[in-house]
């Protein structure tokens, strides 16, 4: 088991990307687990997107979905609260982390609930749920395999479909020995999941509380649908007497139908199945069926201040699949750890920031070599790397009001450029002089290796080809000269 | 004002404010639906695809005419080796084979029912695209905790319930229902190194015979 310190994923407190990701690129454990991991899920997602011939229609109409369910968000919340409430369910309004955790609390104490199960959800980890609820005496059983596999071995997620993806068969093992108490365990991942049946089981038939995220809320009929894989989900939904769903408000879609364009995209997206083994689907409460009592807590926390910008609206279409993380260079390497946030990846990039305030994850923005790829896969269409670059000019424009910056050597450098590239007889002699500057660092073999002073950062990590003979335009005048 | 509500109307002025909405009332837009709503396979090959991705996703599938369906399910139980059955009250009392101890559930107790080793429901709807079967939970497919406790499932799924894409399923609700699981497969996880693990929480094993009524599916 490595022994590196935790990774911080809290925004206002984690270090800059460069520097959290320092650790992660030097444990060769962690990124060959992440590239395996990473490898089998994208080889599974491209087989069933090829299968499938009306994929781009699909993600076209579920962008436009996404779109319409934004666009008319404040109606459509609306619309579900008064169907859910008519059929039992009790809604909650919460502006941030702080008033969702105080609503959670509120209905566990009325419960008399010291006990509750959990369904994997991202947004409880958004709001740091669970040290809030043990720290107020609250027992919480996580119940999905790798949120157990985290939550057994004081782990942070480093994905948001598969959070233990950095985690091996090994150190699973010696997790779970250690914490159930099972000093023969095998390290086959069959006997590892017997284990965890067998220490939830009794805890699902006991827990009369439960939370639970949503995948989708249907504004139609004030229905909520939960996708998962173990069944563990489905325990929950049903067995206990109470219910608390968080969901963040951008979940919405208008109508129950349009889970037939949603379903179709997230499980090949997110796992690389035509389908999850287990989608539930319930409408407030059933008399007879499941929980008795069912409370919704719809959470803001940033997400409407995203909504009204125009051009950063799209980051809410977001179903939360992870294909962008699995396929994104930058992810693969580092992990999901050193974007400082529990969403981490492309999608985080450009969340997190958003959902913090501009002045925490500033280095978010620039953790990525905008290759697009997340995009294309994204069964949204969410244009990530538009977002990074305009969420890069914010950070910026941000840094250039700073009278400290007229004097740094980044920004003095962009000044020159900027009258240099601008006149083009200063481009041509600096093109003639860096020719001749850059010679004396330019090696045999025709590369620079290293550069002195504030263009070493540069080097350090990346040789840098030198400086071509001719430039294209003496050669282009040269040519039309020859042809004549 | 209580705490949510005044957050309730924060969160609602703060959406009014960058919405082209006008007065809260939604009209649906209506943008292309390019993709594919109705399959292209005829009722034989629509069948043979259902048990196909049935089995890709590690279910059982038995097969068998209308006439043989109460003989088919005693086999099916006689070979799991299972002796106590839970069964909703609204299957047809042929489907109780004889020799089985029956549990018929109205309001059985959590405690008896994860005593129970296997299930026999109905279904609303099979999905051939992603080997998909649809439960409404009516009275003959049974509450959710039925079909979840047992670590068998035995389900019966009639050709004609078959349908060959997912918006065909929607298009077949006469209503929008109230509760619905979408199960395929039995319960599984990957979250061990990606490997594929066959049963977790819900039942380990999922076993489905389809009903080849009316000729559909005999082809060969």
């Amino acid at each position: 088991m490595s022994h590196a310190p935790q990774p911080i994923l809290d925004p206002a407190l984690a270090p800059p990307f460069p520097q959290a990701a320092l650790p992660m690129l030097r444990d060769p454990q962690l990124r060959k687990n992440v590239a395996h991991a990473t490898d089998v899920i994208q080889a599974k997602r491209a087989r069933l997107v090829a299968e499938k011939p009306d994929w781009q229609a699909l993600r076209a109409s579920a962008s436009r979905i996404r779109d319409e369910a934004l666009e008319h968000l404040a109606a459509y919340l609306e619309q579900f609260e008064a169907r859910c409430m008519e059929r039992g369910g009790v809604v909650h309004w919460a502006a941030d982390a702080a008033e969702a955790r105080a609503i959670i609390l509120g209905i566990l104490r009325e419960e008399n609930a010291s006990e509750v199960i959990k369904i994997k959800t991202m947004t409880s980890a958004e709001i740091r749920l669970n040290p809030y609820l043990q720290a107020a005496g609250v027992k919480v059983f996580e119940t999905d395999l790798a949120e157990i596999i985290l939550q057994l071995g004081e782990l942070e997620p480093s994905h948001i479909v598969v959070p233990a993806l950095h985690v091996n068969r090994s150190q699973v093992r010696e997790i779970f020995a250690r914490s159930m108490g099972l000093s023969d365990l095998s390290d086959d991942p069959q006997a590892l999941t017997a284990a965890a049946r067998h220490y939830l089981r009794r805890k699902f038939l006991e827990i009369p509380t439960a939370i639970s995220g949503a995948n989708f809320l249907i504004a139609e009929t004030g229905a909520v649908a939960v996708v998962e894989s173990e069944g563990n989900g489905r325990m929950c939904l049903t067995l206990p007497r109470t219910l608390i769903t968080l969901a963040g408000i951008e979940k919405v879609l208008p109508r129950y139908s349009d889970l037939e364009v949603m379903l179709q995209l997230l499980a090949r997206s997110a796992t690389g199945e035509r389908m999850n083994p287990y989608t539930s689907l319930w409408t407030g409460v059933t008399p007879g069926d499941g929980p008795q009592r069912f409370h919704v807590v719809l959470l803001d926390n940033g997400r409407s201040a995203i909504r009204a910008r125009e051009k950063e609206r799209q980051t809410l279409r977001c179903i939360r699949c992870g294909a962008c993380m699995n396929a994104c260079p930058v992810y693969r390497q580092t992990g999901g750890h050193a974007y400082g946030s529990v969403y981490p990846g492309p999608i985080g990039a450009i969340l997190t920031p958003q959902l913090s305030g501009m002045q925490h994850a500033q280095s978010l923005p620039f953790a990525s070599s905008l290759c697009g790829v997340c995009y294309e896969v994204c069964p949204v269409k969410i244009n990530i790397p538009e977002i990074l670059i305009d969420l890069r000019a914010q950070v910026t424009n941000q840094e250039r009001g700073k009278a400290a910056r007229f004097l740094d050597p980044m920004y003095l450098g962009m000044r020159v450029a900027n009258v240099l590239f601008s006149r083009s007889w200063l481009f041509h002699a600096a093109q003639w002089m860096g020719r001749i500057g850059l010679g004396v660092f330019t090696r045999k073999d025709g590369w620079i290796h290293s550069l002195p002073s504030i263009a070493a950062k540069w080097t350090q990590t990346r040789d840098l080809r030198g400086l071509p003979q001719q430039t294209f335009h003496s050669w282009w005048k040269q040519r039309k000269q020859g042809s004549r | 004002m209580s705490p949510t509500l005044a957050a309730r109307a924060a969160i609602l002025t703060k959406l009014d404010a960058g919405s082209s909405a006008s007065g809260g009332a939604i009209r649906a837009e209506s943008f292309p639906r390019d993709y594919v709503r109705h399959g292209s396979l005829d009722a034989d090959a629509r069948v043979a695809k259902m048990i196909e991705r049935l089995r890709e996703y590690d279910a059982e599938v038995a097969e068998c005419a209308p006439e043989n369906l109460a003989f088919e399910i005693a086999a099916q139980l006689g070979r799991s080796g299972r002796k106590t059955f839970v069964a909703p009250a609204g299957v047809p009392r042929e489907w109780l084979a004889a020799g089985f101890d029956w549990k018929i559930d109205g309001d059985l107790d959590t405690e008896e029912i994860e005593h129970c080793d296997g299930v026999l429901t109905a279904c609303f709807c099979g999905v051939a695209d992603s080997g998909t079967i649809v439960l409404h939970h009516s009275a003959a497919e049974g509450r959710r905790v039925i079909s979840l406790l047992p670590d068998w499932h035995l389900c019966v799924l009639r050709a004609s319930q078959i349908v060959e894409t997912l918006p065909e399923y929607f298009d077949r609700c006469p209503e929008i229902p109230a509760l619905v699981t979408w199960i395929s497969g039995p319960s599984a996880t990957a979250d061990i190194e990606m490997t594929r693990i066959k049963g977790v929480h819900g039942p380990r094993f999922l076993n489905v015979v389809v009903v080849k009524e009316q000729g559909i599916g005999n082809r060969d």
